[in-house]
């Protein structure tokens, strides 16, 4: 799990939203794939497709691309392989706001279900601050994947503590 | 297929059976004029021999209605030949017959033949209709039938209660038993409003949808929000003559009333001497950051600057009105969650708070939050603390806010607000 790639893609997409940009790629790694389909399972981006260096064709992008349509990793082109994300953008502003990593290559947070759920109640904590504006969110990436804060709380779990989004 | 019929719409299944006559579209999709069937027979010389040439039409089915309103009597009702009766077996069963003719033995042969009659009075239809169809377009829609639901239904105060009780003792009979109390006691409305949606109100397993023109608000309460409906907001003074030529200008502009505009919250908050060096010297004016606020949701900016320190206040306060916008405010007493600005040097935090929290924050900030009509609310102020850029910031902030609607629109998600669900819409 390397956080300081991790970095770099949540600084990437800050310059991306800024920029307005509809389509954008990021290094295609197991922790980047699972915090993306967590953010697309939330609504902050539309699409998650798997390609190389090149975008796939828009019919992978606007609908779900069946197992065929998607080039296979092999060894040969693993280590092309990018995951190119769409972004939403709402009322000329961007869905998906401003991005911030929590835990960083240096010091790795962590939080306790009892932590987060002070956190999600708007508290502040030693490391992580309180959610207390209206569609701020949390990831954390946990045993059962990462998953947002409520989530987590929800399903009685803590974990590394990755990123906040507002 | 005919493609000059439109399409049959639901309602229409409930009308009489499509008629032979081809109807008439709203719209030709040919440049051609269309010719109606009724206007000129299609076989000129069958139409001639039918009829004699003076008689058209028209003339023929006035005549028809005619005969039928005189000739309908009670002695012209019949019974069923053996013929019909038959081919009524074809379609219905034995039984559903046998109820077709003691349904029509049960009719007074002189009251069928009145209400089958075609009316000659001046109240008459200018049509033949038996009224056993809904006619779509001349008839009226078939409406879901009223329900006993009353969106202004309300308890009744203890005082009603007394006046209720008063007044039964006041028309009491003088052979009163504790029965006679029973039943009025029992009988006696807890509830003003309709008096069917207490006695038979529905049930939770199928309530009733809204009916059209009901309304969650009661109508006497409405106007109380919303400035479009302020009735003095939208009203010109009638004569412009001996105000100000500033505050004429603001109304001319704005359409704001006289009275409207007085009735505004407006502050100066930052009031100092500028002073321009140029080479014939030190020109020195006076600046004004002014705020104005309705203390309901709306908060303005003005700046001024002029050579008499009363214009400069005075401009700056009605440019505050005319800068004036809507501030989100979550229960019209905090905002929507932490928001921050930097303005220059400036870096300000504000902190929503729960009820009851009040207004804790520096002088500026307080006065702005008086004026919008906030009332619990934080604030941080960082690094630098200058006045006029605290004002300015505090402004951005309270304009950044995002609404939660939008969030959940963008995202796709549905968002509930907890507490409003839990205190059922009543926490303000």
């Amino acid at each position: 799990m390397s956080l300081t790639n991790l970095s770099h893609v949540i600084s990437h997409l800050n310059n991306v939203t800024k920029a307005r940009l509809g389509l954008t790629s990021i290094p295609n790694t197991k922790l980047h794939l699972k915090l993306c389909l967590a953010l697309q399972n939330d609504g902050f981006i539309s699409t998650v497709v798997r390609g190389g260096p090149t975008p796939p064709a828009p019919h992978q992008l606007l609908g779900h691309p069946s197992s065929e349509d998607i080039e296979p990793v092999t060894q040969a082109n693993i280590a092309s392989r990018r995951l190119w994300l769409g972004l939403k953008y709402w009322r000329s502003e961007p869905v998906l706001g401003k991005m911030k990593m929590i835990s960083t290559p240096k010091r790795r947070v962590t939080a306790k279900l009892e932590v987060l759920r002070r956190v999600v109640q708007g508290h502040n904590t030693p490391y992580i601050e309180g959610l207390r504006s209206p569609g701020e969110s949390l990831y954390i990436s946990t045993d059962k994947g990462i998953m947002e804060a409520r989530e987590c709380v929800e399903k009685k779990s803590g974990g590394l503590v990755l990123c906040r989004i507002r | 297929m005919n493609f000059t019929r439109p399409a049959r719409c639901t309602l229409c299944n409930f009308s009489r059976a499509a008629s032979a006559a081809p109807r008439v579209p709203r719209r030709q999709f040919h440049p051609s004029p269309f010719r109606l069937d009724d206007q000129r027979p299609k076989d000129p010389a069958v139409s001639v021999a039918a009829d004699t040439p003076k008689t058209t039409k028209q003339a023929a089915v006035k005549r028809k209605l005619g005969t039928i309103t005189r000739k309908m009597r009670a002695a012209s009702v019949r019974p069923y030949t053996e013929e019909e009766l038959a081919q009524l077996r074809e379609v219905y069963s034995a039984q559903q017959v046998a109820a077709i003719e003691a349904g029509e033995a049960a009719i007074d042969p002189k009251d069928f033949a009145r209400q089958f009659a075609v009316r000659t009075d001046p109240m008459r239809l200018k049509y033949l209709d038996d009224f056993s169809h809904v006619e779509p377009g001349v008839d009226k829609h078939v409406r879901a039938p009223e329900t006993n639901s009353d969106p202004t239904q309300k308890l009744k105060s203890t005082e009603d209660l007394m006046q209720d009780f008063a007044q039964y003792i006041q028309e009491m009979p003088r052979d009163m038993n504790a029965a006679h109390f029973v039943r009025w006691a029992e009988n006696n409305r807890l509830t003003k409003g309709k008096e069917e949606a207490e006695r038979r109100p529905h049930t939770s397993l199928a309530p009733d949808f809204f009916q059209e023109g009901d309304k969650l608000r009661v109508p006497e309460e409405e106007g109380k929000e919303g400035q479009a409906r302020d009735q003095s907001l939208h009203r010109p003074a009638i004569s412009l003559e001996g105000v100000s030529p500033p505050l004429a200008q603001l109304i001319q502009s704005t359409g704001l009333s006289q009275e409207y505009i007085k009735s505004l919250s407006t502050k100066s908050l930052v009031f100092h001497s500028v002073t321009n060096q140029t080479r014939l010297g030190k020109v020195q004016r006076f600046y004004c950051l002014a705020i104005a606020g309705n203390r309901d949701g709306l908060l303005g900016l003005g700046e001024a600057k002029s050579f008499e320190a009363a214009d400069a206040i005075e401009q700056a306060k009605y440019r505050a009105i005319r800068n004036m916008r809507p501030i989100l405010r979550y229960e019209q007493r905090t905002i929507y969650g932490d928001v921050t600005a930097k303005v220059g040097a400036m870096d300000l935090k504000l902190m929503t708070r729960p009820p009851g929290f009040g207004i804790r924050c520096q002088s500026l900030i307080y006065e702005m939050c008086l004026a919008a009509g906030i009332t619990d609310l934080a604030a941080r102020v960082n690094r630098s603390r200058n006045k006029m850029n605290t004002v300015k910031a505090a402004y951005e902030a309270l304009l950044s806010q995002r609404n939660p609607e939008d969030v959940a629109r963008a995202r796709g998600k549905k968002m509930v607000d907890v507490r409003k669900v839990y205190y059922s819409g009543r926490v303000f």
